[in-house]
Parts: structure tokens; sequence; C-alpha cells
């Protein structure tokens, strides 16, 4: 065989203090489809954005053909022939079809001419050697998202793609459309184009892959032939790692249900179905994939996207939680995921920020107090240890982690019966860390429940008492705590027992 | 944690602004008391005090809304809307002064009620949403005077309100005051302000903190609505008639206000105090020309020239100290990234 299409040597990258890739090798041959698998935050991402030039590596080696490339930024991954498709298709949807085509492979001059007839055939060429049944003149936005994903195909075969990245390319196809998205692919492989095809499903990635490599914090460990490796072997592959004891015991026993969702659904963010309690005391795990309906399921349950099924029941009381307001009145806090643009103000001070939920009660008749206000900002800093120079100090002036603690703040303040806390600890350091964890487990025992949704498979494991799987918007099991690693990843990815029959 | 010196600096760059603009004002008086003989006098005073009571009182509205991250440029044409209504109401319709003022009043809020449930409900820009009433209430008062109906012979007891004195100042003056601190305990004394405050920083992330946010903006747009509708009742007073074409381009007086105040365009920043001092500055300038002899054209040039000094010397300061910041830091050697 010739020199591999793509070959990345001992790639490394760090983000802070961060090491996101720490010495990847990766092959990819003319004419294969290399499959890339690994838990949320394995360096999936990392490694295309190297490959697509987003992002330059810190130290190894780029090379095409047998010939290392120095620096790879977006300009030359596209002269070179890389191309990717993202989940999201990322065209104008104001304009035609060809247009968008015509803007990803004209050069940019001003005064030029155009040649609209030259575009409409060029487009007519591209769509029809996908196979694609797509008018050239069509805007954007009448396509459905696989037309969509299609014209991003052909503007990539356009520019001469020898290397196709496509990142989650059927997240949202229905059955039908993935077949087809398949045959082009194969049809693209027979032309001699190297893919590498991320997917968190297993069984595309057998009917699909020559070869799947598997990243764990940030280091291959190992690629086979699809041929040579079976699915429990691959799920090994990515969860790899024992888990070590480095979290604080469960100390409480779960008393009486104090949240429980009924056939919970929201279409819009295609949540649906979804059923379960939380017992006072009890940490309940939401795991998933990235996409799994976790964070959707949460903003239901706040009222950040009300519910349009299902009901919601705390201690026993149906409650229509039509907005955070509502919720926060039910008693649930949530601490979001993102934790700069909705968990802190930013620009405003620790104490604003901490008080931000109790409005009505530490400001009776809407009258602002700030001795009370100051008081209880520094009780909180001083119990969560928020390294701050004051109450007055700025959201932004915090880093990651204390941002972290004063958006937890907030929703201690309320004394709320139920917490969610959404990938709490993502981003923050390991002492900061270890807090956070310490301080659920005083909260459950002092009767909390606690949702708790993490993409950290370990943490779901040492902190949650029950941990609930989510794929595909719905919850499609509930394990016990202190579970195998496997078994989680199994379910989330929608082998074992929970298969079923779905694709 | 080393972030400690750049924190305060947001809290006092805002108060340099306030400074700069005290000593704007300052100097507008010292100068032009020196070249108008007439202008230092009392009932000059009071003259600045008539002519900038209207525009002033739609600042002080303003205020908060521009604090939220909106805008309402529909307040100078309610103004003119609530001014012919007022008129109607007392000549055509019959009613007493006070009557019609309730009136009006009432409809001044139902206006702001109109653009609040718009952009609360519906979530449109405010600035599209008061194009259009903007367009629209002066549009009404057009369509009820027919274009050239003009109400005047008001009776003395209302006129006063407009151009006697009470309790020695001039007695709209005491509504100016009465209103400018009722909006300074709102916005910096409850629970209305800081959440107008947060919604300005970041809409999202008051909605995750549970804050009302549609209720709370809704309520700065009424309240807006109903003092247009006072200032359209002490304009009508104040000049003896009333004209669909009252108020026309006082939003844009208003804004410029609330900006030269030091309160952002962007939302989030922004104090009461501030506005006052913008309304004064612009107040005194307009006035002060006249008695400088200087064309009265040139008020227009030099309101421009003083927002953007104004606004460019408070950002200037910023723009340095950031650069300082940035140049102490480079030359320390590229140090390994540590943790965020």
């Amino acid at each position: 065989m010739s020199a591999p299409l793509l070959q990345l040597r001992q790639l490394t990258k760090s983000f802070g203090g961060a090491r996101a890739l720490r010495g990847v090798d990766f092959e990819l041959h003319a004419g294969e489809v290399h499959a890339l698998l690994g838990e949320n935050g394995a360096g999936k991402s990392t490694l295309i954005k190297i490959v697509t030039g987003a992002h330059q590596p810190d130290s190894g080696s780029i090379a095409l053909d047998g010939h290392r490339v120095g620096t790879l930024d977006p300009a030359t991954a596209h002269a070179l022939g890389i191309a990717c498709i993202y989940q999201q298709p990322a065209l104008f949807p104001a304009l035609s079809v060809m247009e968008n085509i015509a803007l990803r492979l004209e050069p940019v001059s001003p005064g030029r001419r155009v040649d609209w007839r030259q575009r409409r055939d060029r487009a007519a060429a591209l769509l029809q050697r996908l196979g694609a049944n797509i008018q050239p003149d069509a805007t954007v936005s009448t396509l459905s998202m696989p037309a969509q994903q299609l014209v991003e195909i052909a503007c990539a075969l356009g520019a001469g793609a020898r290397i196709l990245l496509m990142d989650e390319p059927t997240a949202s196809l229905t059955q039908s459309e993935q077949l087809r998205l398949f045959a082009v692919i194969r049809e693209l492989r027979r032309n001699g184009v190297g893919i590498i095809y991320i997917s968190h499903r297993l069984e595309e990635i057998f009917s699909l892959a020559d070869r799947v490599t598997v990243l764990r914090d940030g280091q291959s460990v190992g690629t086979h032939a699809t041929s040579a490796i079976d699915e429990p072997a691959l799920i090994r592959l990515m969860v790899g790692r024992e888990l070590t004891q480095i979290y604080p015991p469960a100390g409480s026993v779960p008393g009486r249900v104090i949240l429980a969702a009924r056939e919970l659904g929201h279409a819009a963010s295609g949540v649906h179905h979804v059923s379960f309690e939380v017992r006072a005391g009890e940490v309940l795990g939401l795991a998933g994939m990235v996409g799994a309906g976790r964070t959707e399921l949460a903003r239901i349950l706040f009222g950040l996207t009300p519910a349009d099924a299902g009901e919601i029941l705390l201690e026993g009381k149906r409650a229509a939680i039509r907005s955070p307001r509502e919720a926060v009145a039910e008693g649930i806090g949530y601490v979001p995921e993102d934790r700069r643009r909705h968990g802190v103000i930013l620009e405003m001070p620790v104490a604003e920020n901490m008080t931000m939920a109790i409005h009505p009660r530490i400001f009776p008749g809407g009258w602002l107090r700030f001795g009370r206000e100051r008081a209880l900002a520094l009780d909180y800093i001083r119990a969560l240890d928020v390294k701050c120079a004051g109450p007055e100090a700025v959201g932004s002036s915090l880093s990651g982690g204390n941002q972290q603690k004063v958006s937890l703040a907030r929703w201690l303040v309320t004394k709320p019966r139920v917490l969610i806390l959404d990938e709490p600890t993502q981003g923050v350091d390991v002492a900061a860390k270890g807090e956070i964890h310490r301080l659920v487990r005083r909260l459950t025992q002092e009767g909390m429940a606690v949702v708790l949704i993490s993409s950290d498979l370990t943490e779901v494991i040492g902190m949650c008492d029950r941990i609930g799987v989510m794929r595909g918007g719905t919850l499609v099991s509930i394990l016990p705590g202190r579970t195998d690693a496997h078994a989680v990843m199994a379910a989330a990815l929608g082998q074992g027992p929970m298969a079923g029959g779905s694709a | 944690m080393s972030q400690t010196p750049s924190q305060s600096g947001s809290s006092k760059g805002a108060l340099r602004h306030e400074w700069v603009l005290l000593m704007v004002v300052a100097l507008e008086w010292l100068y032009f008391n020196s070249v108008g003989p007439r202008f230092g006098t009392l009932e000059n005073s009071f003259d600045i005090l008539r002519h900038s009571v209207e525009i002033g009182l739609l600042a002080l509205v303003m205020t908060p809304i521009i604090i939220s991250g909106g805008i309402d440029l529909s307040l100078g044409s309610l103004l003119g809307l609530c001014a012919v209504v007022f008129g109607k109401l007392w000549r055509d319709g019959g009613f007493s002064p006070a009557a019609a003022a309730t009136c009006t009043l009432a409809l001044g809020a139902v206006a702001g009620g109109l653009n609040a449930s718009l952009i609360t409900w519906l979530r449109l820009p405010p600035l599209i949403v008061t194009l259009g009433t903007y367009s629209l209430f002066r549009g009404l008062a057009e369509a009820i005077t027919h274009g050239a109906d003009t109400f005047t012979n008001f009776p003395d007891a209302f006129l006063a309100l407009g151009q006697e004195r009470f309790l020695g100042v001039p007695t709209q003056a005491h509504l100016f005051i009465l209103v400018a601190g009722v909006m300074w305990l709102l916005l910096h004394r409850t629970t209305l302000g800081r959440t107008v405050r947060a919604i300005g920083f970041s809409p999202e992330g008051a909605r995750h903190a549970g804050l009302p946010v549609g209720r709370r903006l809704a309520s700065v747009y009424v309240l807006a609505g109903l003092i247009a509708a006072l200032a359209a009742i002490i304009y009508t007073a104040r000049l003896g008639q009333a004209r669909a074409d009252a108020g026309t381009g006082y939003e844009l007086f208003a804004i410029t206000a609330v900006v030269l105040g030091g309160t952002s365009i962007f939302g989030g920043i922004g104090t009461l105090h501030g506005t006052l001092l913008g309304i004064a500055a612009i107040a005194i300038l307009n006035n002060g020309l006249v008695h400088a002899r200087l064309p009265r054209e040139a008020a227009g040039v030099l309101t421009g020239a003083l927002l953007l000094l104004a606004l460019s010397g408070t950002v200037i300061p910023q723009l340095w100290n950031a650069r300082r910041a940035r140049r102490r830091r480079h030359p320390a050697p590229a140090s390994p990234s540590s943790p965020p």
C-alpha cells in the first residue's frame, strides 16, 4: 500500500491546564472509512479541529501522502483537500443551492462577472455525482436537513476534497435518510476519498467503517479493523480505566419521593416520554452522549422550555412549571451548564448574583437591603470557600471554578427541594471539583434531592445513587449507583439489553 | 487572586464619567455667566428649568429602558398624541382640565402598555416596536386634529402649571423633582432597578435566575408612557396650546441626555444622577447660546460635539489603562499556561 493519505504522529494539544490530546497517532488511507470513537471529552473534537486547521497542535506532525505539512491553517487545509461536514449544516439559508456552492468554490474578486449558467451547471453536476435530487435553484432554507448535508458534501467534492471529516452526520436523520447518506459515503469511498467518521452509534460504525480508532483521555487506545473487533470490546476500550475511590461515600438513605416526572416531553427539543423519581437525600445521575437530551430535560424541569406532554409532581402534588420563576417558587434550582452565559451575570457583583433568585424573600416590598445582602453573601463566600476580593467583586474577576461556586450559591440560598446540576464540574480545576462533590454529599444528607447531569462517567458512577441513561431524547434505563461503567456506556450507546430495534 | 485590581476599575470608571460631566456643566455655567450678563439671574435659571422639564421627564424614564438594553423611540410622538387628546377632551369633550389630565395619563400608560406587550409577548425588538408606534402615535395625533386644529385658551388655573411659580420655583419643577426622586429610588434602591440592570447585562442570564423578565420590562415601558403623558400636560400648560406636532424629536434629545449621562446603549450600565447631569448639560448649553449671542443653530453642533467628547473622555482613559495593563503583562516571560 502507498503512503497513507493522512498521517498524524504524536499530536499533543493543551487548553490552559487541560491536556486535550496527549500523543495521538492516526492514519487514514484513500478509499477508507475510518471511524473515530470515544467518550465526550476524549479528544475527538480537538483532533478534528487540528485536521481542519482550526487549532494548531502543540507538538507532533501531520503528513499528507507522506509529505509533512508545516502549519495547517483553515486555508491550507482547504487547499489540501480537507473538508469537514458538521452536524449542523453551515450554509446560508437565504441563498440558493448553487449560490452556496459558488460561495465556497469561486475566488472572491470585486467586479467579477457572475457566470450564472456555469454556476448552475456545476451545482447540477456535483449534486448528480451524489445522486441527489436537489434543484440548484432551490433556496437552502426550503431544504430538509439531510438535503442540506448533501449540499455540504457537494461543496466539499467541488473543492476537490480527498479527506472528508464527518462529525455525527446522522444525528438528526431518519432511518431512510441515513441509508441514503451511507450510500453516498460508500460511493465516495469507491472514488478514493478518505473519510473520518465520528459517531456514537456503534451499529453505524460496524456497517460503514473499515477501521475504528478509539480515543480515551486524549490518547489513542487502539486502532482495529471493524471485522476484527466486536461491540463489547469497543465499549471496554472506550471506558478503560477502573474507578478510583476519590468520591466521598454516600452517607444518606434516600427518603420520600420529592420530584417525579411522568411521561414528560417537549416536542421542539426532542425530549419524549421521560419518567423517573428522585427521593430526598438521593443523587440521580443523568448520563448519555452529547445530544441525548439531558440538558433539554433539565430545561423542561426548570420551566425554560415548559413541557408540552406529561406531568411533573413535587412531593406528590402536580406542579405546572411554565417558567423558571414558577420552578423557583416550587423549590427547584438549576445550575446551568453554560455558567458564563446563564449561571452568573459576569458584569454583576458576587453578592448580587447570589441573591438573584431570592429577591422576594430577602428584599421584602422590593426595597434593596444592602446590609442583609452583604451578610448573606459573606456567609456563602465563606461556606463554599469562594475565592474573590469580596461580595462586591464582579463575576468576571473570578476563575471558572469560583464562578461555578457562585452559581451554586445562588441556588443554595433558595433552600431548594430539588437541585439540578448540569455538568457542574466541567472546566473546573481539581480542587474545586472535589469541593463541589463534597458539597453535593452534604446537601443530600440535609435531605435535598439532586439531579446530576454529567458527561464524566467516573463522576456519575462515583456520585450517584442511581443513574438514568438518556438516549435519543428519552430515558432508556435506570441503573443502580456504583455500577459498572461498561453498562452505562452500553446503555448510552444503545447496546446491551436495552438496545431494542432502533437504529 | 490576581484579578483583584481590575475589578474595581469598572465602577470607578462609571464614577469618573459623572465627575467629568459635572465639570462640563460647571464650565458651561461659568462661561455663559461671563459672556451673557443676564445668564446668571434667577429668572433665567427658572427659564432653563421650564424649558428642560418635558425632555427631562422623557430622559428620566428613558434611563431604565436603555439600561434594560432597550429603547423607546415613540415617547416624543406619544407626547404629541397625549397633548391633542388632552386638548380634545377639554375643549370638545367638556372635561375639566383635571379630568382630562387623568384620562391623558391613563392613555399614556395604555400606549406604553402597547409597546410593552409587543416587546415582551411577541418578543419583537424594542427598536422596531417603538419605531412603529413612533409613526402610529404621531399619525393618530394628526388624525385627531386633521393636521390643522390647535387647542388654545386653556383656563389660567391650568396654565399656572406651566407658567407660574409655586413655593418660589416654577410649578412644574416640583413634579420633575418628584419624578426624578421616585425614578432614582426605583432604579437604585429597589429590586425593579436591580432586575432591569440584570436584564440589560444578560436577558438569558436573568431568565435563568428566575427573575420576572417580561413583567419588569413591561413595567418600565408602561411607566415611560405614563410619564410621557405627564410631560404632554406640562408642555400644553407651558405653551398654552396643544398641537399634533408637540414634542417632535424629543425622544432623540432624551436619548442624548441619557447617553451623555453615562448610560450604556448596550444595557446594564447607567445611573439616574448621570441622566440628570446629562439633561443639565444640554439645557444649559441651549439656553446659554442665546445669551452669548451665538446663533441658535450652533446648539445642535455643540450638543453633538459634547456627546462625542464626553463619551470619548470616558472611554479613552479606559483604553489607556487596558493598554498599560497589557504592556505590564506582556514583557514578562511567557509563563507556562496555568489552569484558568
